[in-house]
């Protein structure tokens, strides 16, 4: 559709190497005037590192950039900044405390006088900015107060404050909703109108397929093919993307749900600053069931873990395993009434990174027989065990006294598991299971979870993913600012657990 | 759709979204350069700062370095090594004497005197050097050693000049008990404090010093409850009673020989490993110091650890005081209160130590020899001032704080060294 | 009436605050009620009273609002010792101790030091930086400024000397904080040493057990002659060290600068989050090395101020923990300058008070000198949890 119009952005031959990995191997990338042309790959594929390197965040070992032709040297932000090009981080590079305009004209900022702030014209400027692009957003909130779509528009403005005409987006839609995604994807379509390129970098096919013009696949580091978006068809997006054939599907059989294990029933909690995150939530988890939990990141989801594991007090409510009632007990007698817990975050919450493989399966009981006694510890014996779980849950990449630091993720993720499971919980709550690893290790947290169903386990499932929900749970629940939402079958479509994850269609508190 | 990875953080980015400074404790990075240098790095370290107090001494007075060391050396009685003679030593718990190559008798050798001193200096630093670094291995940086270190002093002055006619062992580990929880209780309340309410330990123990501080010198100043009796206008203590003194080892009584502190010490070492190696206690420690978040999400009461870990460690400082009380000064004056520097040189022996317990041995060892050495009695006036060199101590000591806490230039230096070397 | 008072109701401070506030009062009142020229003679009202007030603070706090809670038990705790103090002793004595005037003055003049450091800690941290050598960069002026007045002939000069030492001082720790990462409280622990081992040794190199002389030219006072005669306030601002009003017209300026100028968003931004201002194009090393630098001086200024304008000799180590009480202050203040002067206007209070003790009693005066640390204790604990520092202090920043 654009073919004719001028290229803005040249970037010939880019090598990037890191310590052990070649994180781009030759890579060659255009953009045209007005254009959406998508960057599709893996985690890890080098998205992220060619447009650092389009940023000036990195510099490239090999390889040449230009810029309207001009060939350019971006060895800062700063720089990057000066040649026309703005970036909206995956991780919004935001200041929670500061306002909307403070943040958008940091280090750009309009003066009094030389050298007083002038925060009116600011304010103004971003005024103008937002009503000229359709990007609403009130320049005098604080960043911590608005919502991330909200959040993104405001990084948005940022660059075109800066006089951006080059704008890379990284994983833009990965924090949205579906109905804020289509939102987004209408912005772009007023920026590419208004002149604005745009470089889109994804590793969802349905949606580099809806906004994009051309897709430049990457993989392992180097570039597998451009090609124009009409025609291209997701299964061969993906086959490229992958460099197989990808399943798309855990297999498993119908749940055969029994008793109800976990009990969960009018539970409210604050978080640290006394607001109400969770708001009267209840449901039951059955033996031999996944219930997956849906929602946005931070709808309270964090809140309401931590408060059934003991690890935040609660408000009211009560938490029951296998009918007892647990609610008052620490985190330890949560864990002993035969919970087990894999946390959303393995590296600052599962483990401890110092300690190795052997010490960190020990983390539940280091303090009872056989591991200890009266207070004498029996590293012995914990060696032992460890040798037993690296073979059970095939963890690579070290023994019983490797540091857990040393291994992989999908391999620390191992370690977790084992822990959690060795224990025979009744109940395994997983948080984020899979956030971060690559495909095998996927496969293989996905297939335990589904084992451990079929044990007679419940699980419960909380994702940020709805693709991982969908095809893992048995039954979904959706939350929202606090509130089970809805239920919904696992044959639900995205859109309508999109729809209930914003609020839309507030259904009476599900089982 | 497909079972592709979710989003996730970019190549290197940090998934708190607060850019890539990890948040990584001191604790973390510390066991890191230990595993990747072992004893290289403190050798460096210290070969290092040594190197800059040298220039400092050239600089200002002129004067050679190397000799102004070699004094530093002969006062901390080091000398007394090559000393090597027909000699004989007692056997314990009899008169008789066998052979021996090295000259114990303090009146012949005053390199042997100065040896005594050195070792009873030595001892005090083990302790609170493992107040540091216990500590330290549970995440907290405890700079309240030297507080603790002198109400451990305070509280067994006063037992030890009380309770006249009782029995000379019970009189001592009353004394030495009491003083060592009067150590735990002070840094108690700095680990309650950060236990209850977050409050930093750097700040809560430096005002600890600073309260402890002003409480002795009220306590044995002009008018203060424990003044001596007979010389109203001198501000210090009564002395020691007799039989509540530690029994001494090696040298003269009168003239402050080894006590038997010094196995106390030692013990001190053995028990901070097998605490940190072999019990549920020290897992729990350990655990909270690498990575408070992972323990508490593992079941493990961090606030209980920040206060067991900061009253074992004020305890190890209490027990330095008291028996220093009861091993060689014998009595407290409000000037020893203001000037006394041994629970602050804790610090730099357990970071040069490593937080292990053989590493803060050897480093006691170092910085003993090098305030022994320095001090007024033991330097040799003609070669350097002996009030200049114990600031050089406290210099050395600041560069030894400074270089260990960037373990990277050293591990730096190193990694240059060792490619030339290559190359 | 009402049209007015509406808004100034509205101003007031609400609901707990508010009641804190009352037991603070109360607390204050124990202790004026037994002093001159009041001087009431029993201990039974001020008892009441600061009893009273520990209780509206114990309460406050127990709400949730701790830091005004902490203030409250603070003023109560201060109005029993103050009162009882002042009942057991003569009447003579005691007019003797306290007068207001001059207690004012004094507070002025131990709250300067704490000030100029505290301020100086401000840009320190809010750029990101922990800047516990606070302590040793004012021990370094203190020793630099009277040396540079001695050898130079010249306060000024002095001063400048001083103000350069603790700069000096400050790069070191950034340089080490900064660069090579290290940890930013050990990297200011061994600041803290290395200014004692430094100024010890120049101190017995250059001025041997003598101590400095006593010729030296020190910072001039500002005498305001029309103020003189007015009561109270003539004999507090008539004659004030220029290094008071300095550290008094710096508050209202460094606010200015910290929030209502570009370089004070920047330097905020590198403490919330240097990621986010490196890729607007902020160098974030630059900005925190300007912010350490500066805290360095201006806590030398402080350092300088003690040893030429208050006491006009140098002894070791001479700063005796004032460099952390600023920190205290720092952190009771919220970060903010306004706030922070209030904290050391209150640490510089007791210290006044512990100063002029020795007529009352000589061995109580000495235990009285602990009274800034445990206030400092009681604030740090009560106020912590409620102060939201910088997001990023403490964290180096690695480029990529």
């Amino acid at each position: 559709m654009s073919a004719e119009r001028p290229v803005v952005l040249e970037m010939e031959h880019i090598t990037k190497r890191f310590p052990g990995i070649v994180a781009n191997d030759d890579v060659s990338f255009d953009l045209r005037e007005g254009e959406v042309h998508a960057l599709l790959g893996e985690n890890g594929a080098g998205k992220s590192t060619l447009m650092n390197i389009l940023y000036g965040l990195y510099h490239p070992d090999e390889g040449e950039i230009r810029i309207k032709g001009r060939t350019v040297e971006l060895g800062s932000p700063r720089a990057a900044i000066d040649a026309g090009v703005g970036m909206v981080h995956q991780h919004f590079m935001l200041i929670p405390v500061m306002t909307v305009a403070e943040n958008i004209v940091l280090a750009s900022e309009p003066t009094r006088e030389g050298v007083l702030l002038d925060i009116r014209a600011a304010e103004r400027r971003v005024g103008e900015l937002s009503e000229r692009f359709g990007l609403a957003v009130d320049p005098r909130a604080r960043v911590q107060d608005i919502t991330v779509g909200q959040q993104q528009r405001v990084e948005i403005l940022k660059a075109l404050y800066r006089n951006a005409e080059i704008l890379a987006l990284d994983e833009p839609t990965a924090v949205l909703t579906p109905q804020e995604a289509g939102e987004l994807f209408q912005i772009i379509r007023e920026l590419t109108s208004q002149g604005t390129s745009i470089v889109f970098i994804s590793h969802k096919l349905n949606e580099v397929a809806e906004v994009a013009d051309r897709i430049t696949v990457l993989r392992r580091g180097k570039l597998i093919e451009t090609l124009p978006a009409e025609g291209a068809t997701e299964a061969s997006l993906a086959r490229l993307m992958v460099g197989r054939d990808v399943l798309l599907r855990v297999d498993k059989s119908a749940a055969k749900p029994t008793a109800p294990l976990l009990e969960v029933n009018g539970l409210h909690v604050l978080d640290d600053r006394g607001i109400e995150k969770v708001r009267g939530v209840s449901f039951t988890v059955h033996g031999g069931e996944i219930l997956g939990l849906a929602g946005i990141d931070g709808n309270g989801q964090t809140e309401l873990i931590d408060a059934m594991t003991g690890l935040r007090s609660l408000a009211s409510g009560t938490v029951k395993v296998e009918g007892v009632d647990i609610t008052s007990r620490d985190v330890q007698g949560h864990f002993d009434a035969g919970l087990g817990h894999v946390p959303e975050d393995r590296q600052r919450r599962g483990l401890v990174l110092e300690f190795s493989i052997a010490e960190n399966l020990a983390i539940h009981d280091f303090g009872s027989p056989p591991a200890s006694r009266f207070g004498w510890l029996y590293p012995r014996r914990l060696l032992e065990r460890a040798a037993r779980l690296i073979r059970e849950f095939d963890v690579r990449g070290g023994g019983p006294e490797t540091r857990a630091g040393a291994l992989s993720g999908g391999n620390q993720q191992k370690v977790v598991l084992a822990r959690e499971i060795d224990r025979d919980p009744k109940v395994l709550i997983a948080a984020q299971p899979t956030r971060g690893l690559d495909v095998g290790a996927i496969e293989f947290v996905h297939r335990r979870i589904v084992e451990e169903r079929d044990e007679g386990r419940g699980v419960l499932l909380v994702s940020l993913e709805l693709e991982e929900i969908l095809s893992l749970s048995d039954r979904v629940l959706v939350m929202y600012e606090g509130e089970i939402v809805g239920e919904f079958p696992p044959t639900a479509t995205e859109e309508e657990l999109g729809i209930a994850m914003t609020g839309g269609g507030r259904k009476v508190e599900a089982a | 759709m497909s079972d592709v990875a979710p989003p996730t953080p970019p190549d290197g980015v940090d998934p708190s979204g607060l850019g890539p400074e990890v948040r990584q404790s001191f604790v973390e990075r510390y066991s890191v350069a230990q595993r990747a240098e072992g004893i290289l790095a403190p050798l460096l370290t210290t070969v290092l700062a040594f190197f800059v107090g040298g220039l400092v001494v050239l600089v200002t007075t002129g004067k050679n370095p190397v000799t102004t060391y070699r004094a530093i050396f002969e006062g901390a009685g080091w000398s007394w090594f090559f000393e090597i003679g027909n000699h004989r030593i007692g056997l314990p718990w009899s008169d008789a004497t066998v052979p021996f190559p090295w000259n114990v008798d303090d009146v012949e050798s005053l390199a042997a005197v100065n040896l005594q001193q050195t070792l009873i200096v030595t001892t005090t630093l083990i302790l609170t050097g493992l107040a540091v670094a216990f500590a330290f291995r549970c995440g907290m940086f405890n700079i309240g050693g030297q507080g603790q270190y002198l109400s451990g002093s305070i509280l067994a002055v006063w037992i030890g000049t009380s309770f006249e006619g009782m029995g000379a062992f019970w009189h001592i580990m009353l004394a030495v008990v009491v003083g060592t929880l009067a150590g735990a209780m002070l840094a108690g309340i700095a680990g309650f404090l950060k236990a209850t309410v977050g409050a930093h330990e750097v700040i809560t123990t430096i005002m600890l010093n600073w309260i402890v501080i002003w409480t002795g010198s009220f306590l044995f100043g002009v008018g203060g409850p424990l003044q001596n009796d007979t010389q109203a206008s001198v501000p210090f203590s009564n002395d020691i009673l007799e039989q509540a003194r530690l029994p001494i080892l090696w040298g003269d009584p009168l003239l402050q020989g080894l006590h038997i502190g010094f196995f106390v010490a030692i013990a001190a070492l053995v028990a901070y490993w097998v605490i940190l190696n072999r019990t549920t206690l020290g897992y729990g420690v350990k655990a909270v110091g690498f990575n408070p978040e992972a323990a508490r999400y593992g079941g493990i009461s961090v606030a209980r650890n920040y206060f067991l870990a900061m009253a074992i460690s004020g305890a190890f400082a209490g027990l330095a005081g008291a028996i220093d009380i009861l091993g060689w000064q014998f009595r407290l004056s409000t000037g020893d209160i203001q000037t006394s520097q041994l629970g602050f040189i804790g610090i730099a022996v357990a970071l040069l130590g490593r937080n292990t317990a053989i590493g803060v041995f050897f480093s006691a060892l170092l910085f003993g020899s090098l305030v022994t050495g320095t001090s007024t009695r033991n330097l040799d006036p003609e070669i350097f001032q002996p009030e200049l060199a114990s600031n050089l101590t406290l210099l050395i000591q600041g560069l030894v704080v400074l270089f260990v806490g960037a373990d990277i230039v050293i591990l730096w230096l190193l990694r240059r060294l060792r490619r030339r070397a290559l190359a | 009436m009402t049209s007015l008072a509406v808004p100034i109701a509205a101003r007031l401070p609400q609901g707990l605050r508010r009641v804190a506030w009352l037991g603070i009062a109360i607390g204050l009142l124990a202790a004026w009620l037994a002093l001159p020229p009041l001087t009431i003679r029993s201990l039974v009202p001020s008892v009441v009273l600061a009893l009273i007030a520990v209780m509206l603070g114990v309460g406050v706090a127990i709400r949730g609002e701790r830091r005004f809670g902490a203030f409250a038990v603070a003023a109560g705790l201060f109005g029993f010792v103050l009162a009882y103090l002042a009942t057991v002793s003569g009447v003579g004595k005691l007019e003797s101790v306290v007068v207001w005037s001059a207690l004012f003055a004094a507070m002025l003049r131990f709250a300067t030091p704490l000030a100029f450091a505290a301020l100086g800690g401000m840009f320190s941290e809010r750029s990101g930086v922990v800047n516990i050598g606070l302590e040793g960069m004012m021990l370094m002026g203190a020793f630099f400024g009277i040396m540079g007045a001695d050898k130079l002939d010249s306060w000024w000069l002095g001063l400048l000397v001083g103000i350069a030492s603790g700069g000096v001082a400050a790069l070191v720790h950034a340089f080490f904080a900064i660069h090579l990462g290290a940890d930013q409280i050990v990297s200011g622990t061994a600041i803290n040493f290395l200014a004692v081992g430094v100024t010890g040794y120049l101190f017995i190199d250059i001025y041997g057990t003598e101590g400095t002389p006593t010729d030296i030219e020190s910072i001039p006072d500002v005498k305001l002659g029309f103020i003189d005669d007015v009561t109270f306030l003539g004999p507090i601002f008539g004659q004030l060290n220029l290094m008071i009003w300095i550290a008094i017209a710096l508050v209202p300026l460094t606010w200015a600068i910290m929030f209502k100028t570009p370089i004070g968003l920047r330097i905020r931004a590198c403490g919330e989050h240097p990621k986010a201002a490196d890729t607007v194009g902020i160098n974030v090393y630059m900005v925190r090395y300007g912010a350490v630098t500066l805290s360095g001086m201006f806590a030398a200024a402080g350092g300088a101020y003690l040893s030429i304008g208050f006491v006009n000799s140098f002894n070791e180590n001479m700063t005796a923990g004032r460099g952390f009480i600023a920190l205290a202050a720092l952190i009771f203040g919220n970060w903010r300058p306004f706030g922070l002067a209030a904290a050391c206007l209150l640490f510089g209070f007791s210290s006044a008070l512990a100063q002029r003790l020795p007529e009352y009693s000589q061995s109580a005066a000495v235990l009285f000198q602990a009274l800034p640390y445990v206030l400092t204790l009681i604030a740090v604990a009560g106020v912590i949890g409620r102060s939201i520092p910088p997001a990023a202090v403490g964290r180096p920043y690695r480029k990529q």
